[in-house]
């Protein structure tokens, strides 16, 4: 089995539950946070294989997460997710290497796929 | 004027819409826009059903934007069937707020707080909070699943808050200490036993009580039971507090229970429970329920699940008379135990010693008594009703998604109650890698149906192939449901079928919809299932993303258990539950038919249900305003058809219906353009059903016909000329009069399934009543056959069918158009009772000889 590591960073508790609910059953461990202060704070004790987080977060936000997470650990592959999609910010994150971007709702199968993506390029 | 002349009158005089002058062509145009209002808003039902199925990560700007998007959608949909009835439902409008009201709170999360009594029926989630798990629980069985739950209602948290503020005892308990010995709690014991009942919490008591007494009677009894907040259910609290039986209804008594239940929850065992969990005893509330007493000949516990861990028997223990005998283990009980499948088999039972008894005491409480002799060596169960509460614990069991331990009760006239469900403690064992397609099963690939994937999952059971829609009474619980149409008839089946595949349908339909709500595999459009899926065989389906359905030969009991992991493990997630159960107030239907009494505006109690009879409600006012040809012929330009039988049908054609040039005032049958009126006066023209010779009438028949003063064979023109067609290229509204038949034929046939309908009514005849009665008989026989929805009375008729496809709409107004045509002069062949049956085999068979 596997044991991949994924973070999920969402303001909002049900995004981050179904996540790691949907992911463990993938044989991922999975550490889901509600801001991305702690998150990242978590991040510098340890790496993780891919990050999915919130673009839209008080605080920190889903950017900065990226930047980051990339400067700390240029192979972790991050996936942002957000519900107020729009091109700009599809574009910077692509500039900042992310490694996808989807907009809320996202069909778990997919964001499943993306990761498995992410992981076999690593 | 004669009774029936009046009733004919009542029926077909220009309504007073049409006097008001409003051109066909307005009102057909304000029709479609409600259609399209009603599947704008059907379309965004659909999409949060599909977002809030589990497969997606969706978050609190979604809900808010779906929720905002709807109430648009809603509104606009009001808006445009006001302009088409006149404000003739103003009554919808406080409804729809009611519902939009319920939405909204439960999207922001407003909770209404402060009731001090809340009847299980008004129960909501945003209640929950305030009347405890077990109420919530309960609740649920009985609002949404419709499992009979005796009358009951709850004294809240808040009225417990209020209790305690009343009586200074929230104070007390602010300052205790961290040591809580036994002087302590008795002391807050008996403040709570001498505790005065606040006037609010007095006032809305006496209210409920009064309630249950009028429905159940003065000398009806209580169970009062706690019934702790536990916001996730996540702890039982199982036998923790007390509970107090056969409490008579009256206020005095009640008030005593409900004191003495509260004080259970400073008792040394209770707080030490609570310690154990990490209950603060400070912030600890309780709700208490009370219920009536059932009458119990019968009662006891089921586990839906071996507690050990097997997941695929459960248990029933019974005893005579009430069930704490067997809650409490006091005596030792009848064993069922019951293989779970979609048709539950009794594996194993034992008769237990059942040495003694609880029976309630005539002027309240109850008392432990030895069970009389020749009772404690009978089952106290027979098999039928064990089979029953096995398929009732299933249903719990999969509304909940966890095993349950469910107490129940059997009354004297042998009805079954739920009293109380909570989840069930299991062994946990490792479950399969879920959500993925089940690839490795030893059961055989019988064979894959193509067709859209409404809902995904598996699901197991006998199939049982729909022919007609009377078929349904005789539907055995969890089998996989095969149709020609979707339906939503099948919401009476909803809760226990496995599966349903229809040949045609659309994931937006209203069944659709419910088959997302209930979980229920689903897969329409699928072709010919009908045919392929054999009646009475054993089968377990699979419904995938990629839009298939992959039939299994056999039950394949790890498929299911695959498959059913990955729904089951996200209602665990307290937030998924909580958002959607807006759902609740958006999907389910109420309103199912529309010949029924109770489709009113009144009742509609969700968004689903306001569509559903803004829908039929302007079907309906169409077939109103198009009835009286006479009126729309002045306001018209009218073209003759012409056929080769006298129908003498005037065309008034409101787009597309005809194909002419200008200044033609007949046109032929090639020139009609309009789908539905083609394909109706094709199937008159079929040859063979036209019949024009006279009929010769017995004496009583002339009789009859005198009186109405009439020529009942007559194609003369007097009776004729108001035959008139409204058309539009996918429209038709159809009258027409023959002698003394009356046929209204109202039809919608678009590319679009969801707008289709048929109307179709049917009355009148110049022979005697039981000659007409028969000719009613042959044709509802007829239109029960092509599926239609019926509604008799005398020797009128309306029969009614929605929501097909194009081409099966055009095929059955074929069929009824050979219908018309042949029963014009039937009644007055119709000599016997036998000919019914004689000529609906005929006329199926394409038989049009007398």
């Amino acid at each position: 089995m596997s044991s991949y590591r994924i973070m999920v960073i969402d303001d909002e508790k049900i995004v981050g539950d179904m996540a790691k609910l949907s992911l463990e059953q993938e044989g991922y461990s999975v550490e889901t946070f509600l801001n991305a202060e702690p998150a990242l704070s978590r991040l510098k004790e340890e790496k993780f294989d891919v990050v999915v987080t919130d673009l839209k977060m008080k605080g920190i936000d889903g950017m900065e997460v990226l930047r980051t997470v990339k400067k700390l650990y240029p192979d972790t592959k991050v996936i942002m997710i957000t519900a107020f999609a729009n091109l700009d910010a599809a574009i910077a994150a692509l500039r900042a290497e992310v490694h996808d971007f989807f907009p809320k709702p996202v069909k778990i199968k997919e964001l499943k796929e993306s990761i498995n993506r992410a992981l076999s390029k690593a | 004027m004669s009774k029936l002349t009046g009733h004919l009158k009542s029926i077909f005089a220009p309504s007073k819409r049409e006097k008001e002058g409003l051109s066909f062509e307005l009102l057909f145009q304000r029709f479609r826009d409600v259609l399209d209002n009603n599947n704008r808003a059907i379309e965004i039902i659909t999409d949060m059903g599909e977002k809030f199925g589990g497969d997606y990560l969706f978050d609190i700007t979604y809900v808010k934007r779906a929720y905002s998007e709807l109430s648009v959608a809603l509104q606009n949909c009001l808006q445009s069937f006001d302009l088409l009835t006149r404000g003739g439902y103003p009554q919808l409008h406080g409804v729809l707020r009611r519902i939009d009201d319920q939405i909204k709170r439960t999207v922001y999360d407003t909770r209404e707080t402060g009731m001090m009594v809340v009847p299980y029926e008004d129960i909501t989630w945003d209640k929950y909070h305030e009347v405890g798990g077990k109420n919530a629980n309960l609740s649920e069985l009985k609002n949404h699943l419709g499992i009979e739950v005796p009358e009951a209602f709850v004294i809240t948290t808040s009225a417990f808050d209020e209790l305690l503020r009343f009586n200074g005892i929230d104070k007390k308990l602010q300052t205790l200490g961290e040591a809580l010995d036994e002087g302590v709690l008795g002391e807050l014991r008996e403040s709570i036993s001498n505790a005065k009942i606040p006037p609010p919490i007095g006032d809305a008591l006496g209210e409920a009580l009064e309630k249950i007494r009028s429905r159940c009677g003065d000398t009806c009894f209580l169970a009062v039971r706690s019934s702790a907040e536990e916001e996730d259910g996540d702890f039982s609290f199982a036998g923790q507090f007390r509970t107090e039986l056969n409490v008579p209804s009256e206020e005095r008594a009640v008030e005593d229970a409900y004191r003495r239940v509260l004080a259970s929850m400073f008792s040394g065992k209770s707080v030490a429970y609570m310690g154990k969990i990490g209950v603060d005893l400070k912030r600890m509330k309780m709700a208490v329920g009370c219920m009536v007493m059932i009458d119990a000949a019968s009662s006891g516990v089921v586990y839906s699940a071996d507690p050990g861990g097997e997941e695929d028997t459960l248990t029933i223990n019974a005893a005579w008379g009430l069930g704490e005998s067997v809650v409490e283990g006091l005596t030792d009980a009848d064993l069922f135990v019951i293989k779970k499948a979609a048709l539950p088999e009794i594996a194993n039972k034992r008769t237990g010693a059942k040495k003694s008894m609880i029976a309630r005491l005539g002027e309240g409480g109850t008392k432990r008594i030895d069970t009389p002799g020749d009772l404690s060596a009978e089952l106290s169960l027979t098999d039928e009703q064990a089979i029953g509460l096995a398929l009732t614990a299933i249903l719990i069991e999969r509304h909940f998604r966890k095993p349950q331990d469910i107490e129940w009760a059997i009354d004297r006239d042998e009805r079954v109650f739920i009293l109380q469900s909570r989840p069930l403690k299991i062994a946990e064992h490792e479950e399969a890698a879920a959500g993925k397609a089940p690839a490795a099963t030893s059961e055989r690939v019988l064979t894959k149906i193509g067709g859209t994937v409404v809902q995904k999952g598996a699901g197991a059971g006998r199939v049982f192939i729909l022919r007609q829609m009377d078929d349904l009474n005789s539907f055995p619980r969890g089998a996989i449901l095969v149709a020609r149409n979707d339906s939503s008839d099948f919401i009476r089946i909803m809760p226990y079928v496995s599966a349903i595949i229809t040949d045609t349908g659309t994931p937006t339909s209203h069944m659709a919809a419910l088959c997302r709500e209930f979980r229920v595999p689903t897969l329409v459009n699928a072709g010919k299932a009908t045919q392929v899926l054999r009646h009475g065989q054993d089968v377990t389906v699979y419904a995938d993303d990629d839009g298939t359905m992959t039939v299994y030969d056999g039950i394949a009991r790890e498929l299911l258990e695959q498959a059913g992991a990955d729904s089951r493990r996200m209602e665990n997630v307290y937030e998924f539950r909580k958002k959607r159960y807006i759902l609740r107030y958006i999907i389910p239907l109420n309103l199912v038919d529309p010949l029924l009494d109770n489709f009113t505006a009144e009742a509609c109690k969700t968004a689903h249900d306001v569509l559903r009879f803004i829908h039929e409600k302007s079907v309906a006012e169409l077939v109103e305003s198009a009835r009286d040809g006479g009126a729309i012929l002045k306001k018209h330009a009218a073209i003759k058809l012409r056929l080769p039988i006298p129908t003498g049908i005037m065309v008034i054609d409101i787009g597309g219906g005809l194909d002419l040039s200008p200044g033609r005032d007949s046109a032929d049958f090639e020139r009609i353009s309009s789908l539905p009126l083609k394909a109706i006066v094709g199937g008159m023209m079929h040859p063979g059903v036209w019949r024009s010779e006279a009929v010769s009438l017995r004496a009583n028949d002339f009789l009859t016909s005198m009186l109405r003063a009439t020529d009942i064979v007559s194609d003369s023109r007097s009776f004729i000329e108001n035959n008139v067609a409204v058309v539009s290229r996918e429209y038709m509204n159809l009258s027409l009069r023959f002698g003394y038949h009356f046929n209204l034929i109202d039809c919608y046939c678009s590319g679009n399934t969801r707008n289709n309908h048929i109307y179709f009514r049917f009355m009148g005849g110049a022979t005697d009543i039981s000659k007409r009665t028969r000719r009613v008989q042959f044709i509802e026989a007829v239109l029960k056959e092509y599926g239609f929805k019926i509604k008799t009375k005398g020797d009128l008729i309306i029969a009614r069918i929605a929501a097909l496809p194009q081409e099966e709409i055009q095929e059955l107004l074929d069929s009824l158009g050979r219908l018309i045509a042949y029963t014009r002069q039937l009644d007055a062949v119709m000599h016997d009772d036998a000919s019914v049956e004689r000529y609906t085999r005929n006329f199926l068979n394409g038989t049009y000889e007398a």
